[in-house]
């Protein structure tokens, strides 16, 4: 009991200290290349059977992808992949989603954009799946 | 028929655990060997170490009940009779002869039997020991001066304890079948478990 | 005492709590992890033209960065072993694309400098080392192929008149985010090596630069997260564990703060110790004649990304049914033939071939002789026996070729293969002209004539190391045709072949016979018991 509120401290002090980071975020693309890789580029391989490359498409097919804000043909936000209850929902079996359960939404995001914009197409450093 | 007492609990105990264990250990050595596959080797060489350091447990014990209850003596060889007991067993056991030998409470053990059991607990139970010791071991072992200049591999010791285990493979067998040679099939066994013994009534009054 | 311990260790992580948090947050990190921000510093507050201009203005803090960088095989490309051969990129040659040498506008961008197009590179020249190249933390560096090194800060053609467009870098941007070097810096050119992502080592690719734990369970990504230098710990730029100077047996402890060693820090045992199997002890038993990396690394090319495992340069040359040069591809879209380099085979998630290494090898050099009848050539290999004391059990990727060599004076050829001229074979096509300028720029003799003859090469397996319960199990080696059963000189127990077979004969034999007599003496006592009714 006590170790549940304690812990419960302990994640609120944790995320008000992220919070305050988040403030004039500028985009990892190393943390958005796990995040991409080890949760979209995963469930893309199982469900459609194929990655989706960085480099398949344009910065500004990628930013325009964000800006829609529809995940292909499904009813779900991009952004519902980036969102803490998403990352909860898999975070069992998914190892990034559970190192990453604590981060704001909003950092993921910008990490995953930092990482497609690098690596699109007409990219810095265009780059496939692995 | 009368019965005699003749295998106290503790020696009871000692010879079907040690049997158990024996099979068990031959079962999984070869498994090591490599002449099949049963349990995986990870788990045969987990299960063979563990069930010889159980037995050498189980023979501290007997060494020691040994020596405290003078039972020792019963594996002491004679030449007496021994070759009548081989005529036996290679003749009278056929015709319905007699037993030549009497069980007694003093002398459980026929000299055959003396002669096998002490070459059992001489030479190839040290044998297998040793040679497991020194193969368990053989890491610390081989760090040795001693066992470098002697040029002890691990392949030797492997083969002294592979050919121990064909020796106690052979005894095995062997000593399962007499086993079965009492006046009965299973008298002796039967004795083995409950350690009452049928002998001739003669030989009980012998026997005071 | 327990919850004591719990309660105060919380109360710890709760003042820590924000900073904690930042240390784990790679985004915030660099902030607090160093006291400088580069981005604030005059010198790197300027457009920059080139790449010996950002050199330039670190040098004008890091005074001695370059020195210490001129004494590294980085930047030499040369090493001398102890048996005094003179190895190196400058001077080997391998087989896989052979040589940089006559071919530097091309491969030398994995070169630690700037120019160097030509021998006529100036090795003393301190601008002209490379700092961004290990240094970036955008990951948007890039020196282009063809360019000897050099970077683009402006948009150009290249080559001239192919339409292909190389985009500049930001200089600026990049010199103002230079940080520790990563994985995706050494990998730059590491995960490259042999001309193309996995194709050299087999344990290096760039899966690595963000693997999974299951890929390896130090560089995960979401765990461990080594960098390259966590275990290839550098001091003045100078990186231990370099494949010339191999620690195959490592007898020393782990590696504690503050004490002085010797010993190569980039061992499994710099850091694990003699005796790491804690749950089963028995297995440390096995470290005195199996390398580590033999059970923790049961595969390799396993991130998904393809090495190569044999390449023949014979059959280069064949045009497609269109008159341009042919290439195939696999189902996987992998070229396994190209016109400019032959035949390739791939692999992934190949099991390493095993051998007893002492940590000498002996390579064979541009100008030893080599003999045909004695194929394959060992482009190098490993030294080591079971019995001498130094050797250990280890996996390697033995890559096997098929190359060109001068079939009169018996040695290897240096062939000049990259290049716009008439001579370059992957222009022209024509051995015999590639081999000329190639022999003629190392000054070694050419006969005029090129054969083919087949090559190995031994590379070690060391990287991509499985998180322990993917290891290999006992029955993997203690088995009849398992991982080692082509490694004689120890016994190992489960190995058929290891058997005296006249003591397994002798010994079925005679339970065999006994269990007979038994059965016999017991079925004439049966007979006897009925008769005697
Ligand atoms: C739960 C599984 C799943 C996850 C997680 C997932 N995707 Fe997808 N994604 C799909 C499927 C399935 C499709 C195929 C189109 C469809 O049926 O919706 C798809 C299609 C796409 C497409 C191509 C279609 C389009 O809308 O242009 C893009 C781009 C894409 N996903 C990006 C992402 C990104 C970025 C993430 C991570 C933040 C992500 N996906 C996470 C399952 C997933």
């Amino acid at each position: 009991m006590k170790g549940k509120f304690t812990l419960g401290v302990l994640t609120l002090m944790l995320s008000a200290g992220a919070m305050s980071a988040a403030q004039a975020y500028d985009g990892d693309w190393k943390r958005g290349r796990i995040y991409y890789r080890q949760v979209c580029t995963v469930c893309h391989t199982t469900e459609l059977k194929k990655a989706i490359g960085p480099n398949e498409r344009t910065q500004a097919e990628w930013a325009a992808f964000f800006k829609n804000d529809k995940h292909g043909k499904g009813k779900d936000t991009v952004k519902h992949f980036f969102s803490k209850q998403y990352r909860d929902s898999i975070k069992a079996t998914n190892a990034a989603a559970a190192k990453f359960a604590a981060v704001p939404d909003n950092e993921l995001l910008e990490d995953v954009k930092a990482f497609l914009n690098r690596s699109a197409k007409d990219g810095d450093a265009p780059a496939g799946c692995s | 028929m009368a019965r005699i007492y003749i295998f106290k609990r503790f020696e009871r105990f000692w010879h079907w655990s040690q049997a158990a264990l024996i099979m068990f250990m031959l079962a999984t050595g070869f498994e090591i060997h490599g002449s099949y596959a049963l349990l995986g080797w990870q788990k045969a060489a987990d299960l063979h170490t563990t069930a010889a350091w159980t037995l050498i447990g189980l023979w501290l014990f007997a060494i020691f009940w040994h020596f405290t209850t003078g039972e020792w003596r019963q594996y002491i060889p004679t030449g007496k009779n021994i070759l009548a007991v081989m005529n036996y067993y290679s003749v009278g056991i056929f015709t319905g002869a007699p037993h030549p030998f009497r069980v007694t409470q003093l002398s459980k053990h026929n000299p055959l039997q003396r002669l096998a059991y002490l070459l059992v607990k001489l030479f190839i139970n040290p044998l297998i020991w040793a040679s497991g010791l020194a193969y368990l071991y053989y890491n610390e072992l081989a760090a040795t001066k001693w066992a470098a200049s002697a040029g002890l591999s691990l392949g030797s010791i492997a083969l002294v304890h592979t050919a121990a285990a064909f020796m106690m493979l052979a005894f095995l067998i062997g000593h399962l079948y007499l086993s079965t040679t009492g006046h009965t099939p299973l008298a002796h066994i039967k004795a083995m478990i409950t350690g009452w013994e049928d002998v001739e009534s003669d030989a009980a009054a012998v026997t005071k | 005492m327990r919850t004591g311990i719990f309660m105060a260790a919380l109360m710890a992580a709760m003042l820590l709590a924000p900073a904690v948090d930042a240390a784990s947050d790679p985004g915030s990190a660099k902030l607090l992890k160093s006291t400088a921000d580069h981005s604030q510093f005059k010198a790197l507050q300027q457009e920059f033209n080139s790449g010996p201009e950002v050199t330039k203005a670190c040098l004008s803090c890091h005074t001695e960065a370059s020195k210490q960088l001129h004494k590294t095989e980085h930047w030499k490309w040369e090493y001398r072993n102890a048996q005094g051969q003179l190895l190196g990129k400058k001077t080997l040659i391998n087989n896989f694309c052979t040589t940089p040498v006559t071919n530097e506008a091309a491969c030398n961008i994995c070169h630690i400098g700037y120019g160097w197009k030509d021998d006529s590179f100036d090795f003393t020249s301190e601008v002209n080392v490379d700092c961004l190249v290990c240094h970036d933390s955008t990951g948007n560096y890039r020196k282009p192929a063809g360019l000897a090194g050099n970077v683009v800060t402006k948009e150009m053609e290249f080559p001239p008149g192919s339409g292909n467009i190389i985009k500049p870098i930001n200089l600026k941007k990049i010199a103002q985010a230079v940080g520790k070097t990563s994985r995706d810096n050494c990998g730059a050119c590491h995960f490259y090596g042999g001309g193309g992502d996995g194709v050299k080592h087999g344990d290096m690719d760039s899966s690595l630069a963000s693997p999974d734990k299951a890929l390896d369970v130090h560089m995960d990504a979401l765990g461990n997260d080594f960098a390259c230098s966590t275990c290839h710990m550098t001091q003045g730029h100078q990186v231990p564990g370099s494949r010339y100077a191999p620690t195959a047996q490592d007898k020393g402890e782990a590696h504690l703060r503050g004490k002085a060693y010797k010993t190569n820090p980039t061992t499994c045992q710099a850091c694990h110790g003699q005796a790491p199997h804690k749950k089963i002890a028995k297995l440390n038993d096995h470290t005195d004649k199996v390398a580590c990396q033999t059970c923790h690394i049961p595969k390799f090319a396993r991130g998904g990304i393809a090495t190569k495992m044999s390449w023949d340069w014979s059959t280069a040359g064949k045009m497609g049914p269109d008159g341009k040069p042919l290439t195939i591809k696999d189902a996987k879209g992998h070229p396994i033939y190209t016109a400019i380099k032959g035949d390739f085979v791939l692999g992934e998630n190949v099991v390493p071939e095993y051998l007893w290494f002492n940590g000498t090898v002996t390579y064979t050099l541009r100008s030893d002789k080599i003999d045909k009848g004695k194929e394959p050539v060992r482009i190098n290999h490993f030294e080591g026996s079971a019995g001498d004391g130094k050797s250990l059990i280890w996996p390697v990727k033995i890559m096997r070729g098929k190359q060109a060599f001068d079939s009169v004076n018996k040695t290897l050829i240096v062939a000049h293969l990259a290049g716009n001229d008439d001579t370059a074979y992957w222009t022209n096509f024509n051995w015999e002209k590639a081999a000329a300028v190639g022999m003629a720029a190392v000054g070694e003799p050419f006969s005029g004539k090129v054969d083919f003859v087949k090559t190995e090469s031994t590379w070690p397996i060391t990287h991509m190391v499985a998180p322990a319960k993917d290891a290999l199990r006992c029955h993997d080696c203690h088995a009849s045709g398992g991982r080692l059963e082509k490694v004689r000189g120890v016994y190992i127990p489960g190995r058929a072949s290891d058997h005296a077979g006249w003591l397994d004969t002798t010994g079925w034999a005679i339970a065999a016979l006994t269990l007979l007599g038994v059965l016999g003496h017991g079925l004439a006592r049966v007979l006897a018991s009925r008769r005697n009714k």
